[in-house]
């Protein structure tokens, strides 16, 4: 018997490259770190899902019947805290931003990989410090933190939850500013300007955000701690200081903070588009441009919070014109991305499945967010459910469906597997649906007068509230699902090879999972314009 | 690990000058936050001032202008010495890199003391607001207002200067053990940034919080 | 590579801080009103443009660095100015709490 030793050379990849769990704690490879943030991201998400469950489940009854009205402000208080600031703002920045940007731009990766590093640490101890408020008992004023509740009333465990917020919130400065020293100087040659992928603009004026406006919330919380502390009264009517000024404080950076949250995910959808419908984004300057102009405008309306916390008329009217402006370059997104799949050969894979459903999703939050811009109808509606159904419209079926649209669509790329597509689009069904069911009705409930934050509400409200519960438990059905056929699929998946997609863009050029440096060659660029479906049309004919 | 990974050319990057670009740019983000986080206290200080103008103009003539003026004037004689430092290091020369460094440090070392001089001296006069703070009269709760800002603005100063002397700290030490050369410098200019921005704040704190109460 | 300045330029420039700031003080003494802040601040900002310029180099690097130090001034301007417009427009409805 001739014995015939096969020897199989297998390439190392950033996945086989080093193992062990030191070499992944302390690697400063972007695409590990990425995979850190995901770990990270994922465990928050459903922790605060859970504080979600609770409040859904609570609020099946009019009357406070499965946690005490107390405890129920701190659900929503920590509900809000953990998606805000421990899964929308760092998820796709710090997943998909970090493991693509490099990649997408032809760079081994981003200018400062030991930044980056830091940047996941001290996001981790953020949320350590953060949860340890939450095991000592939460914190119940909203994830707001309005004064003079927080500072001088409340007596849970608030400096706690501030200090975590703040500290995750240096981790969120640190990636804006590794993205955008990256995206100035370490692009390939050929890769200009015009010439880079529409998430590379998106994720930058996102991080222009990250960079000037955490800051502001980072002195804003510490002046809550100081006056918790010290009991000076800088926000305190009672002790001489001035409430309205911290809801200004607060809401110059909370208001950008949105579009830190959708920004990123309307870079995925870019992306999405033109490689489901096989055709170039329409209109590549105008949607560039409009990253920009959002990034840019949303600094100059947060005052549309304040509406009926006593700024001055003329000030609101200001913040309302302004409000209305913002609106104008996201829906010049959404028309373009409509118009690429017009005469586009079209697939209805799973990232264009959620793709296409955050763009009906958005469009519906983005136009109930014109509604509460205008001063008559927001005195009437501000904090009841429609402001929360315009939020989660937009957060939830906005952020989360483009995060999952992009986990999938690179999914083969990161992991070098495919995902089983039966069960993935049923998910992606199975969320829309849940979804619309969950927030829906809450609009309408808004609308009828019920007020946000309330455990307790009069009976005729109760058949909505069941509704929208039970569209929660089947959301929730929806998210677990991606869990698990994903984590099947990154050990059972089939090979997905480099570009399963044949899709255009750099990331695609090369192995899936990609090398550690990520490209053999440092790649030059000629392509005149980044969605060229024309070109590979013809080399696909020849070959 | 690449073998030609070196401290001016790291494996992510090309060339040294596009380490040395992406790591201006990189420093000047950082600053362009920092601004942003001082600013938010400046926005706040300005909403007071405006509501309060009388009782902050009598809190800022309890202000020590002589220890403030000198201050002032040691602060902005460190930015020029640093400036000199630089300079040593782009010429190369490593014992005037060194000396200038010292000196900029023991400068920012005088400033700290003064400022906590400054800050015991409010103390027993119970101007430090809280539980500390003792005035009567009509504007009081103006005149601990101002004191609020003076101490939370001028302490995060403080706070940023003392990280400041580390990082001045802990470019000496590198500076002693040979890392610069006239080609490779730059961790000097970009300490050297950060230090001069620390400058322009008490710049800004100083107009805002010494000047006020000079004028009846 | 920055061209550095000579130690004759960051001199003249130390000069000239210290001349402001010596300026400033002493125009402090004496009673404007308004102009008192807005002067104070304005001496200020001269003093910061020659650090940023010429001891930080801002005025001899490349484009890039000088449009992230212009956001960072214009963004502070932004939160100022609006915030500032609600305070200073308060009360000229004649409506209470407008």
């Amino acid at each position: 018997m001739i014995e015939t030793a096969v020897v199989q050379t297998v390439k190392k990849n950033y996945l086989t490259e080093k193992q062990g769990i030191l070499s992944w704690l302390f690697s400063t490879d972007h695409k590990r770190i990425a995979i850190l943030y995901t770990f990270s991201i994922t465990v928050f998400f459903f922790l605060g899902g859970f504080f979600a469950l609770m409040m859904r489940l609570e609020l099946l009854s009019p009357t406070s019947w499965l946690v005490s009205v107390g405890t129920y402000n701190k659900l929503f208080t920590m509900h809000g805290i953990i998606m805000v600031w421990f899964f929308l703002i760092p998820s796709i920045p710090g997943t998909l931003g970090n493991f693509l940007i490099p990649m997408m731009i032809g760079a081994k990766d981003l200018a400062f990989p030991k930044l980056n590093l830091l940047s996941w640490y001290i996001y981790m101890l953020g949320g350590l410090v953060t949860v340890y408020a939450l095991f000592r008992g939460g914190v119940d004023t909203g994830w707001t933190f309005y004064t003079p509740f927080s500072t001088s009333y409340s007596t849970t465990y608030v400096i706690s939850a501030a200090v975590g917020i703040l500290i995750a919130g240096f981790s969120s400065i640190i990636t804006g500013l590794n993205f955008i020293a990256t995206i100035h100087r370490m692009r390939a040659p050929g890769l200009t300007w015009f010439r880079l992928p529409i998430f590379i603009w998106s994720m930058y004026a996102s991080s222009m955000i990250l960079v000037l406006a955490t800051p502001v919330l980072a002195i804003t919380l510490l002046m809550v701690a100081v006056e918790r502390i010290f009991q000076v009264g800088i926000f305190d009517p009672a002790l001489g200081g001035d409430p309205v000024l911290f809801q200004h404080m607060f809401w110059f950076y909370s208001h950008p903070a949105v579009y830190i949250m959708v920004l990123p995910g309307m870079a995925v959808i870019s992306e999405i588009f033109p490689a489901f419908s096989r055709k170039p984004l329409f209109g590549y300057k105008a949607v560039a441009f409009s990253s920009i102009a959002i990034a840019v405008i949303g600094f100059l309306v947060w005052g549309h919070h304040m509406f009926v916390a006593g700024e001055s008329a003329y000030s609101a009217l200001a913040f309302s014109f302004l409000s209305y402006c913002v609106a104008v370059p996201s829906a010049i997104k959404v028309f373009n991305w409509t118009a690429t799949m017009y005469k586009g050969s079209v697939s209805w894979d799973t990232p264009m499945l959620y793709a296409i459903g955050f763009v009906g999703l958005f469009t519906i939050g983005g136009m109930t967010g014109l509604f509460l811009a205008a001063l008559g109808f927001d005195v009437h509606v501000h904090d009841t459910y429609f402001v929360i159904a315009h939020f989660h419209y937009i957060m939830v079926g906005g952020t989360v469906m483009a995060f999952l649209g992009g986990v999938h669509y690179w999914w083969p790329k990161v992991s070098g597997k495919m995902y089983p597509e039966g069960i993935a689009r049923l998910s992606a069904l199975v969320v829309f649906l849940g979804f619309n069911l969950t927030f829906f009705p809450q609009f309408v409930l808004g609308y009828l007068g019920m007020p946000r934050r309330y455990a307790a509400y009069p009976p005729e409200f109760q058949m909505l509230h069941v509704l929208s519960t039970a569209g929660a438990s089947i959301l929730g059905v929806g998210y677990v699902l991606p869990l698990c056929y994903l984590i099947w699929a990154w050990h059972y998946g089939r090979d997905a090879g480099p570009n399963p997609w044949r899709a255009t863009g750099l990331e695609w050029k090369t192995e899936s999972p990609p090398p550690t440096h990520n490209f053999e060659v440092t790649p030059i660029v000629t392509a005149e314009q980044p969605y060229d479906y024309e070109a590979m049309k013809e080399e696909l004919q020849l070959v | 690990m690449s073998e030609t990974a070196t401290l001016a050319c790291r494996e992510q990057f090309a060339t040294p000058e596009q380490q040395r670009e992406t790591s201006s740019i990189g420093m000047w983000i950082f600053l362009a936050s920092e601004i942003m986080m001082f600013g938010g206290l400046f926005v706040a200080y300005s909403v007071y001032r405006l509501s309060h103008p009388q009782a902050f103009q009598e809190a800022s003539a309890h202000m020590d202008i002589l220890l403030g003026s000198i201050n002032s004037a040691i602060l902005l004689t460190s930015s020029l010495s640093l400036a000199f430092a630089e300079h040593s290091a782009q010429a190369g020369s490593r014992n005037l890199l060194a000396i200038f460094l010292i000196a900029t440090m023991l400068i920012g070392l005088a400033f700290l003391g003064i400022k906590f001089t400054e800050y015991y001296e409010h103390y027993q006069q119970h101007e430090a607001p809280g539980i500390w703070f003792d005035a009567t009269g009509p504007h009081a709760s103006g005149i601990q207002m101002f004191f609020v800002f003076y101490f939370v603005m001028t302490g995060l100063h403080a706070i940023h200067m003392i990280v400041g002397l580390g990082i001045l700290f802990a470019l000496l030490l590198r500076t002693m053990l040979g890392t610069f050369t006239a080609e490779y410098h730059s961790p000097i200019l970009f300490g050297g940034l950060y230090w001069h921005f620390v400058d322009i704040i008490w710049i800004f704190l100083y107009a805002i919080f010494y000047l006020p109460g000079l004028h009846k | 590579m920055i061209e550095p300045l000579s130690r004759k330029s960051y001199t003249f420039a130390w000069l000239g801080l210290l001349g402001l700031v010596l300026l400033n003080t002493l125009i402090a003494f004496l009673n404007l009103g308004p102009w008192n802040m807005i002067i104070a601040v304005g001496i200020a900002t001269v003093m910061a443009s020659i650090v940023a310029g010429f001891l930080m180099h801002a005025l001899y690097d490349s484009k890039v660095v000088r449009i992230v130090l212009a956001g960072g001034v214009i963004w502070f301007l932004i939160f100022v100015s609006l915030t500032l417009t609600d305070y200073m427009t308060r009360g000229w409805l004649g409506v209470p709490g407008k």
